[in-house]
């Protein structure tokens, strides 16, 4: 049997050359996912990103939380959510957030552009297995759906204190993070690899 | 027959999934430090967990935030939080605290710990319920950053002069350092050392 991948869970040796557009591949000793070929994987990641860029962009311009009681009012942005945890002197908490909600999720959106435009239109570009590199390096990092659930928590956590609304920002935030899971989810780490490696020998 | 990359001297790439000898030492598709295996797994993956212990303790016992309101300040412990959530009637936002907070990040240490020493003692145990064991742990250790949001927003949005305002807490870094560090510890582990005790066996046989 000649293997062209070996299962990340138990070294299996397999064979996907025969996958077809639309089919998913698992090993077959241990269940694991090994790849899964989508018809025009780069043209969805690419509406999916520039979608999510847009949504971030929006989430970061205007109100995220308001907050009122006995009275007084205050108004968050997305950015000050970090920025608060900083002023009170806990910067490493405030870089982990930061982080994890906005910097790694907007470093991979650009970087899935400058890697799915040229994979799309079939062109060879010197960065390519860099960017993809780094994008397979920081995915997991990326934080945006478990920020939503905190939100959610917090909101009822201070239900009965305040009355508190959410802004637009929250909303574009939601729909980046759907955004954001489904581009990154698109993109499968040995079919992408498979065409970078085949545009840079041709 | 089947047979495993590693029986073949055949390294498989952790980025790029690519397979090459493992005697180039990189991946001769995106240059990354090739291994047959993770290196000093194992180890390093009991040297996290150690950490995340000892930072468990802090992470329970300190205020993970703290609610100044008209001049009293008062300190809140993640249990503190979940009980003071059910008095006030949030019983499913309670759950989903205790479930990310507590017993999430005490479940992924004990696992690790678990398959850490299966490995060690070459356990029967199903290979394949390991396995399982390690993908639920690996896909589950982000969710425990919650509680950090949770405070972050807090801490952002609650503050009204001096009637009210909300601080974090020690609790707060140590919890969080927990998270990444167990999420680390998760990912330092390599789950085809649970399957290369079977081949071994089979070797034998």
């Amino acid at each position: 049997m000649n293997g062209d991948i070996a299962c990340q869970s138990c070294d299996l040796l397999l064979s996907v050359a025969s996958l077809k557009d639309g089919e998913t591949a698992s090993c077959s000793r241990c269940g694991h996912f090994l790849t899964r070929k989508l018809t025009d994987p780069y043209g969805r990641v690419i509406s999916f990103t520039i979608a999510a860029i847009i949504l971030l962009v929006m989430a970061n311009s205007y109100t995220f939380l308001s907050f009122g009681a006995s009275g007084l009012e205050s108004v968050i942005t997305l950015r000050e959510t970090p920025g608060a945890v900083w002023k009170y002197g806990m910067p490493f908490v405030a870089i982990m957030v930061a982080a994890f909600i906005i910097i790694i999720p907007a470093l991979i959106l650009v970087l899935l552009l400058l890697l799915c435009i040229p994979l799309h239109e079939g062109r060879n570009r010197p960065w390519l297995a860099a960017a993809a590199k780094l994008i397979f390096l920081t995915q997991s990092w990326s934080m945006v759906e478990v920020f939503i659930i905190g939100v959610i928590v917090s909101l009822v956590k201070i239900a009965d204190i305040a009355t508190v609304e959410l802004g637009i920002s929250f909303w574009a935030y939601a729909g980046f993070a759907i955004c954001f899971t489904l581009a990154v989810s698109s993109l499968d780490r040995y079919q992408c690899w498979e065409r970078i490696e085949a545009l840079e020998s041709a | 027959m089947t047979a495993t990359a590693a029986s073949r001297h055949l390294a498989s790439c952790r980025i790029c999934y690519k397979l090459a000898d493992a005697n180039l030492h990189k991946c001769p598709r995106c240059k990354a430090a090739l291994h047959l295996r993770k290196l000093d797994s194992i180890q390093r993956t009991l040297a996290l967990l150690i950490t995340s212990c000892l930072l468990y303790i802090p992470a329970n016992l300190y205020p993970i935030m703290i609610t100044d309101q008209l001049g009293t300040s008062e300190g809140s412990t993640i249990l503190g939080g979940v009980i003071i959530l059910i008095h006030h009637d949030a019983v499913p936002i309670a759950l989903v605290i205790f479930l990310f907070s507590v017993l999430v990040p005490l479940g992924k240490l004990m696992t690790l710990f678990y398959l850490v020493w299966t490995v060690k003692r070459h356990s029967p145990v199903s290979p394949r319920q390991r396995t399982v064991m390690y993908q639920i742990t690996e896909f589950i250790g982000k969710w425990s950053m919650v509680d950090v949001f949770v405070v972050a927003i807090l801490v952002a949005l609650v503050h009204l002069g001096g009637v009210l305002s909300i601080r974090p807490g020690v609790a707060a870094l140590c919890f969080a350092g927990l998270v990444v560090i167990t999420m680390i510890a998760a990912e330092r582990f390599d789950p085809r050392l649970i399957w290369d005790e079977m081949e071994e066996k089979d070797r034998d046989s």
